[in-house]
């Protein structure tokens, strides 16, 4: 490792690339063939769908005519300001006003009426200033809107408001997972990654399905219930080591020489070598008063894993062991830890120093004490995989190159009270550990009670012992699929799969074997594999009840209905406002609603991302190898939306909070009160604190920055889209992006303010450019700064980092948070930008509302839900939006239902 | 292939190595005159685009490897003077790399993944260039792909991942490749993979019939994206009918003797050279259209830099040479080896002809390393050389040294010349349009 290596593509790249991004709500061919015909056209796309609606007086009327006979007076309005650029024989994007059709009953024609109809709406046409009087403006909508909603409703009444959607490979992943009772199945990723649309990944029209997803689909599947079959005629054995403190690192040293790690008695380091440990190894002759010693992370190249050992069969193993906090002084001797160190395992290949494969951290994080403790744990490995001590936060030795000898690495400098560490005693392995029963559970699910043997034919490593196949294949057929079905199955579905395991079993094929063909087919099937949205149903009252139970559970939990959700749905009581309360109300207590908070900020606010960047080593080498600080953003910030949801607090919590949640590394980070421990907690801020909200959050910081400067477009952008829904039009083609300036920020700021001068970019760059400059104050992992870093200008600033590389970086000009906003507001620092959104709540609420319409039912409010959405927001303004009843609102609605009767 | 250079595909090879070689020589030709006994050979003759993905896992000494000039007119820099012949058939490239894959020899699983931070937890590998090229093209050949390894220490590497990131282990005995190859398969096995395919045939039926009922229930809309559905299935069928014609069809055989293995591994290069011989037998054959290898030079230990000289040491001690000129020297013996060998890749592929054209023309044939600079465990500025595949070459293409260019750009390109319609491959953000 070196430290010249790129760590992200510079700043202008990726402002580019991410702007141009930015998904609309759905927008036809034609639209996304304007953006390249005019310039003037660009800059007025834009907020279609989340503006709000004007006033919906006019009752829905289903019978009005789908048919819009433009009267005079509004004929002439479009004739007027619009037909002489949207018309001729080169129509402004492609709008061509004269031959659009008058039909409502056609979804494209209908789009482009309401994108009329938005867009007139919200001032952004006419364009540049040309005139339309306010009259007019009104006119026009009074009279698009009661058409534009009636039309839009009859198609939702005809057609459904939108389609079945495919599961997500999470979900497909999680189904499996409760259905065939193996909760650590791990096929995921042999699926193709979903498309994301409006950063989410829940998008009905983007869940396309291929011949290679379809294919991976089928492997999956069969992968999965291949794992659920018995793998022996009896359960593995259990196998329990004890390794001696001396059996519990591969080899004598590590990189980073003896600094990094060593053995010690009596707190004084022992000089063991490569083969006094094989000597004493052979043997068996441990001593138990030697101490292991570590002093690194488990960053590359790393050997701390035990010797011999590795995971016979893929499962839990359950670790115990003992150990103590320590400082390492001079002369390698040990005192005891000044606080607990916090210690992970990673599972991964025992490939040596070099890591091969997976490398994933298990077992949860351990918080070390200086007095000597036993700590267990259950870490998940594969077979053939070993567990390394992954010690958090503390340094990673630094390459080496000398001239005329081969490169090497070196440890830190000691720091004043030492290094910290730990030292172990001693480890206790035991597993895999066995399942409740054998054949276990897994099995069961598939075969029942069948006996199993030794196989003689087929691909499985056991055979099911069968008087009458036939029989017993028809029997746990139904018996899979009624387990497996989230509603009830035909019987000439059902037929279907009897169909296939018979012909299989008269092919000779194994009953284990043609009964896994049975089940692979319903689990590829398209009642398995897509999510069918809830529609009322004369014939059968029913299936609205099962697909609602689907779409909440799969919303709250990603996964299928359990027991009780689908006996309420049995009943046809889950469209009463009481039941389906209180369902919520446990599937929102239940673990599995941690999926949910994962998934959707995951992608709403892109946590997924959280390591995309690495951070910029020269400017910012107190973050070098700092695994721990970007794992603890993540916790924190889907810890704080948790709290939002858990608490049923107020949205503009979104932004402004009393409280931040941390451990100790953020409290470090934050600069606030220090905290023991890993554990992440809700804290009182101080008053006046600059924390408190996402926008002060490590996490939103990071992936708003590139790990080496920070761009206010990007953060800008990212407030309006994100937060308050209201994405900016992608920049015109020939536009430069902002291109970062390592020597300084002056560029930086000349740019912006180009951006203000120029008209043709202030349009867009006015909106965003000032709420990105309010966040100047944060730094790339979202610590506090009041001036910017520099590699070559400023007062110079060296030392040696926690990784032990000697730095050099400069610090330049002060910050300016100062920034005025579109409508004139200034505000001068973060704080008060907190307010400034926070009195914003509606719009905070109304995004979040459509942000989860989309994530639950996989399509945005339509247009004549748009009411929809504002009675919601009525409903919950006195209570300033609280965000758990917005949560019960959407679900009682009509567009999670997706019966009219309701509001 | 009358063309064929007398003494074999491969120029300057030790005599033992010639004698193996010789076996190949003759056995060309055979395969060409009798076509009809491969079933339909006009698949075999096919110009369809084909990839040879190598690379070295310790890389080369860059200063010896890049050229000075940049474009077209550069000078052949002291390595790729060993394939000056080929000048106008290969590319070369500076500033490549894949951005944030970085940990020294952790990074030798990716090169052809391009997956971030190999050695941070929760790293998963993805899917390398070789698998998602055979996704797309499915068994239009007996194999999808052939993943081949030299002294390689198989449990945790190699180039060839899935998608969900499991390493696919190589093949690293040649006279097993032939096998595999050229002789057929017990009926017995032939048997058990048929079924297997009927099986999977089954399933589409029956999905494909659950499909169609829940058609008439369905409205307008939601009847459009069963489609989807519906030509999935399609798909996988012809698919499926392929594969199984693969297995009923005869193999290729040529009198040539089954290779014997090296064990030594000391004999790294003739190892090398038996080896390629087989990737490019296999691509002449259209046995396969993607063979990938990787040269394990990190497990490599003392080994023969030519005949009569052995190396002082491993070649991984070697690599970190620390600018001692004993270790340049005899690493640049070695990487000039491999050169050579390239440069006998290049030879043999030239004088092949398929379809129209040479088997040079059909395929696209890339050497690299994920390491930059071994010395210093540098993982950026990789080492880069692609040649044939009827490409636009002959030049040096330069990208930024600081910033590099991903290096899965390159990758997209080449999906995108055999005809993959995809518009990324991992972190690529664009392809280089030069190439083409």
């Amino acid at each position: 490792m070196t430290t010249s290596l790129p760590s992200g593509p510079p700043l202008g790249t990726r402002a580019a690339e991410l702007v141009c991004r930015f998904d609309r709500p759905p927008t036809s061919r034609t639209q996304v063939a304007l953006t390249r015909v005019r310039f003037c056209v660009w800059c007025l796309l834009g907020t279609l769908g989340l503006v709000a609606s004007v006033s919906h007086s006019d009752a829905d009327d289903l019978t009005a005519d789908l048919t819009l006979n433009l009267p005079e007076n509004v004929s002439e309005i479009l004739q007027q300001r619009c037909a002489s650029c949207h018309g001729g024989a080169e129509p402004a994007a492609g709008l061509d006003l004269a031959a659009l059709p008058n039909l409502l009953d056609r979804p494209a024609v209908r789009a482009s009426w309401v994108r009329i109809h938005d867009r007139v709406g919200a001032g952004e046409m006419p364009p540049d200033g040309l005139p339309m009087p306010t009259s007019e403006r009104e006119l026009l909508q009074r009279y698009l809107a009661p058409r534009l909603r009636s039309a839009d409703a009859a198609a939702i009444q005809n057609e459904g408001r939108g389609t079945f959607r495919r599961l997500t490979r999470e979900e497909f992943e999680n189904n499996l997972r409760t259905l065939l009772q193996l909760p650590h199945l791990d096929v995921r990723d042999m699926l193709p990654p979903d498309r994301v649309k409006h950063q989410c990944n829940r998008v009905a029209a983007a869940l396309d399905l291929s011949r290679i997803q379809l294919e991976a689909y089928l492997d999956a599947a069969e992968a999965a219930l291949r794992q659920a079959v018995a793998s022996a005629l009896t359960a593995p054995p259990v196998a329990t080591r004890r390794l001696r403190a001396t059996e519990m690192f591969q080899d004598a040293g590590t990189f980073g020489g003896r600094e990094a790690m060593f053995y010690a008695k009596n707190s004084q380091m022992l000089p063991l070598t490569a083969a006094d440990l094989a000597r004493l190894r052979k043997a068996d002759d441990h001593d138990p008063d030697i101490e292991l010693a570590i002093f690194r992370s488990a960053s590359w190249p790393y050997y701390g894993y035990p010797n011999g050992f590795t995971a016979p069969i893929s499962g839990l193993y359950r670790l115990c062991f003992s150990a103590r906090s320590v400082r390492q002084v001079r002369d390698f001797r040990l005192r005891v830890g000044q606080g607990t160190v916090p210690l992970t395992f990673r599972a991964r290949q025992a490939s040596g120093p070099d890591v091969s494969g997976d490398v994933r951290a298990t077992g949860g994080i351990l918080d070390i004490t200086p007095a000597v403790s036993t700590f267990e744990t259950t870490v998940l490995l594969k077979q053939g995989e070993t567990f390394e001590y992954s010690l958090l936060g503390l340094p990673v030795p630094r390459p080496i190159n000398p001239v005329n000898a081969p490169l090497y690495y070196d440890f830190p400098p000691m720091p004043e009270d030492g290094h910290a560490g730990i030292a172990f005693q001693w480890l206790e392995i035991e597993g895999p550990l066995p399942p409740s029963q054998w054949p276990p559970p897994s099995h069961r699910v598939l075969f029942g009670d069948l006996g199993i043997r030794a196989a003689q034919h087929g691909s499985l490593p056991i055979e099911l012992v069968a008087a009458e196949p036939a029989a017993d294949a028809g029997r746990l057929l139904r018996r899979f699929l009624a387990r497996a079905q989230r509603q009830p199955l035909d019987e000439s579905e059902i037929g279907l799969y009897e169909t296939l395991v018979g012909d299989e079993l008269r092919a000779g094929t194994p009953l284990a074997e043609a009964l896994l063909a049975g089940y692979a087919a319903f689990l590829c099937s398209p009642k398995y594999l897509y999510l069918h949205p809830p529609r009322p149903s004369a014939e059968r009252p029913l299936d609205q009840h099962y697909a609602v139970a689907q779409r909440l559970s799969h919303f709250l939990g990603s996964s299928p209905p359990d027991a009780q959700l689908l006996s309420r749905a049995a009943a046809g009581q889950l469209l009463q406002d009481d039941v389906l309360t209180a369902e919520t109300e446990r599937l929102l207590a239940l673990p599995e609603n941690r999926r949910f908070v994962d998934n959707f900020t995951d992608y709403w606010l892109g946590l997924r991302h959280l390591r995309r960047d690495t951070v910029d080593q020269r400017l910012y080498p107190e973050y070098r190898f700092d695994d721990y600080l970007i794992e603890s953003l993540g916790h924190e910030t889907r810890g704080y939306f948790h709290t939002l949801l858990r608490e049923n607090l107020p949205v503009r919590t979104l932004v402004q909070s009393k409280f931040v949640v941390l451990n100790d590394r953020l409290a470090r980070h934050y600069e606030l009160a220090p905290v023991k421990g890993s554990r992440m907690r809700t804290v009182r801020l101080p008053n006046n604190s600059v924390r408190g909200g996402l926008l002060t959050q490590g996490a939103v910081l990071k992936v708003t920055a590139d790990g080496r400067t920070t761009s206010p477009v990007h953060r800008g952008v990212w407030v309006i889209d994100r937060l308050l829904g209201t994405p900016p039009p992608p920049p015109p083609p020939s536009v430069p992006a902002v291109s970062p300036d390592l020597r300084g920020s002056a560029s930086l700021r000349d740019q912006l303010t180009a951006h203000l001068a120029d008209a043709r970019c202030a349009v867009c760059h006015a909106r965003f450019d000032p709420l990105g400059v309010l966040l100047e104050n944060f730094d790339v992992m979202g610590a506090w700064r009041t001036r910017y870093r520099s590699l070559a200008k400023g007062e110079e600033v060296t030392g040696i980092d926690r990784a032990g590389h000697a730095y050099r970086y400069y610090v330049s000009e002060s910050v300016d948070p100062q920034a005025k906003l579109l409508d004139g507001t200034q505000l001068r620092d973060i704080r008060e930008l907190q307010r400034h959104l926070a009195n914003d709540d509606r719009q905070l609420a109304r995004n979040l509302l459509q942000r989860w319409t989309l994530y639950a039912t996989g399509i945005h409010p339509r247009f004549s839900e748009r009411p929809v959405v504002d009675a919601m927001l009525d409903a919950s303004q006195p209570e300033r939006y609280r965000t758990r009843d917005l949560l019960h609102a959407l679900i009682q609605s009509r567009m999670f239902l997706g019966t009219r009767e309701r509001r | 292939m009358s063309e064929l250079p007398a003494n074999g595909p491969f120029p300057s090879v030790p005599r033992r190595a010639l004698l193996r070689a010789a076996g190949v020589a003759i056995a060309l030709p055979f395969l060409e005159a009798e076509g009809n006994c491969l079933g339909r050979l006009g698949e075999a003759s096919t110009s369809a685009k084909r990839l040879l993905l190598i690379s070295n896992n310790l890389g080369v000494i860059p200063t010896s490897f890049f050229p000075s000039e940049t474009g077209p007119a550069y000078t052949l820099s002291p390595y790729l003077e060993q394939l000056g012949d080929y000048r106008d058939q290969f590319t070369v490239f500076s500033g490549l790399s894949h951005l944030s894959c970085a940990g020294g020899h952790s990074t030798e699983n990716c090169f052809l993944t391009g997956a971030k931070h190999p050695t941070s937890s929760g790293f998963r590998n993805t899917i390398s260039l070789d698998q998602y090229a055979s996704r797309y093209l499915g068994p239009s050949t007996r194999y999808r792909n052939l993943n081949l390894g030299i002294n390689i220490d198989k449990a945790n590497r190699s180039l060839s991942w899935t998608q969900d990131g499991t390493l696919l282990p190589v093949e690293d005995s040649p006279s097993r490749l032939f096998r595999k190859l050229f002789v057929q398969g017990s009926r017995q096995q032939v048997a058990a993979q048929l079924t297997r395919l009927a099986r999977r045939g089954s399933i589409l039926d029956t999905i494909g019939t659950s499909a169609r009922r829940l058609q008439g229930a369905l409205g307008r809309v939601d009847r459009s994206r069963l489609d989807q559905y519906f030509s999935s299935i399609r798909q996988l069928e012809q698919r499926l009918h392929q594969a199984g014609e693969w297995q009923e069809r005869p193999k290729p055989t040529p009198q040539q003797a089954e290779p014997e293995d090296i064990s030594e591994a000391a004999r790294l290069f003739d190892k090398c050279q038996q080896m390629l011989e087989m990737a490019v037998l296999a691509l002449q054959t259209d046995s396969t259209r993607i063979v990938t290898l990787m040269i394990d030079a990190f497990a490599t230990p003392a080994f023969e830099i030519s005949m009569g000289e052995k190396s002082t040491m491993g070649y991984h001690s070697l690599s970190h040479h620390g600018l001692r000129q004993d270790y340049l020297s005899q690493l640049g013996k070695a990487d000039r080896r491999q050169m050579q060998l390239l440069s006998g890749v290049l030879q043999a592929c030239a004088a092949a002809p398929v379809g129209e054209g040479s088997l040079l023309d059909a395929t696209m044939i890339l050497y690299g390393s994920n390491m930059g600079d071994a010395n210093t465990h540098d993982n950026s500025n990789l080492p880069v050389l692609l040649a044939g595949g009827g490409l636009r070459h002959g030049s040096h293409l330069v990208f930024d040294s600081q910033h590099n260019t991903p290096l899965s750009n390159l990758y997209l390109t080449m999906l995108q010349h055999m005809g993959i319609a995809t518009e990324r491959f991992g972190p690529s953000t664009g392809t280089l349009d030069s190439l083409r």
